[in-house]
């Protein structure tokens, strides 16, 4: 195992650059059909933007996390769990600040011995007022190869 | 709408989880993961060749169900976990149960334990909190 616990504890706090996004229209349609649903009316963002919208809008990606979480190449990184709170409806064509850091990291073995870094990251959207308008808490877990 | 608990919410179905939406998903996501597109590669993990859905893409049958029931933009909190993942080719149903009934920040919500099925096994589950109309 390459990546020593402490390596990983030391992420705690890590914050994003932070930024901002705009969801324009043609995005929340191809993503609302990749859901398989109808479009939403009234400029209505699907709620699963809150994966890509804010990872992307506070200045990190998918990469990048995998990069910081050591990942261990394709199949080694796996969903654990999602909190995502919506204090406003995500719009079309809104421009939301955008900023977060990394919450916790916890190193586990499961029953069958595998070991795994269970990585989470804290991101919250603001509005032109700058009220939170949405919050997530995503976990995702890195599977290190046995020694 | 008159809801009480313990009513089911009325059951959202993907027939076939479709690979090419994946690949619009992997797009949007700016998620270079093979996993999600590449048979392959997916091959080569041995994964029987087939890509695996979105975790975003399982969550966004259950909210489909959810808007189905209480309506567009009255989603208010998602809270899930992940278990097994979904294959492309698969057939999944989003389902639902009123757990709880509140009053907060002036609106009437709904507390439902909320899951994605697939032939009897569920792949995620959790709850949600729903505006209701």
């Amino acid at each position: 195992m390459t990546v020593t616990e402490q390596q990983m504890l030391d992420l705690v706090g890590h914050r994003f650059p932070g930024g901002r996004y705009r969801i324009e229209h043609w995005e929340n349609w191809l993503l609302t059909d990749c859901t398989g649903a109808e479009q939403l009316p009234d400029g209505l963002v699907h709620p699963i933007a809150l994966f890509h919208v804010p990872i992307l809008g506070s200045g990190t990606s998918i990469t990048k996390l995998f990069e910081l979480g050591h990942a261990d190449g394709a199949g080694s990184v796996g969903l654990e769990s999602y909190d995502w709170e919506y204090l406003e409806p995500l719009r079309e064509d809104l421009e939301y600040r955008i900023e977060g850091a990394i919450t916790s990291v916890e190193r586990r073995t499961t029953d069958e011995g595998q070991v795994y870094d269970a990585l989470a990251f804290t991101i919250e959207l603001f509005d032109a007022d700058d009220r939170v308008v949405a919050r997530i808490t995503n976990r995702w877990r890195f599977r290190r190869a046995k020694p | 709408m008159n809801v009480r608990v313990g009513d089911e919410v009325p059951p959202w179905t993907m027939p076939s989880v479709d690979p090419a939406r994946m690949k619009t998903m992997a797009a949007i996501l700016r998620d270079p993961y093979p996993v999600h597109w590449d048979r392959a590669a997916n091959t080569r993990l041995g994964l029987d060749g087939r890509v695996i859905n979105q975790g975003p893409l399982n969550l966004g049958y259950i909210v489909n169900m959810l808007h189905a029931w209480a309506g567009a933009g009255n989603v208010r909190r998602l809270t899930v976990s992940f278990g097994r993942p979904v294959l492309d080719g698969d057939h999944v149903t989003a389902c639902g149960r009123v757990v709880a009934l509140d009053e907060e920040h002036g609106e009437r919500r709904a507390t439902c334990e909320v899951r994605l099925d697939r032939d009897g096994e569920t792949v995620v589950s959790g709850t949600a909190v729903v505006r209701l109309p």
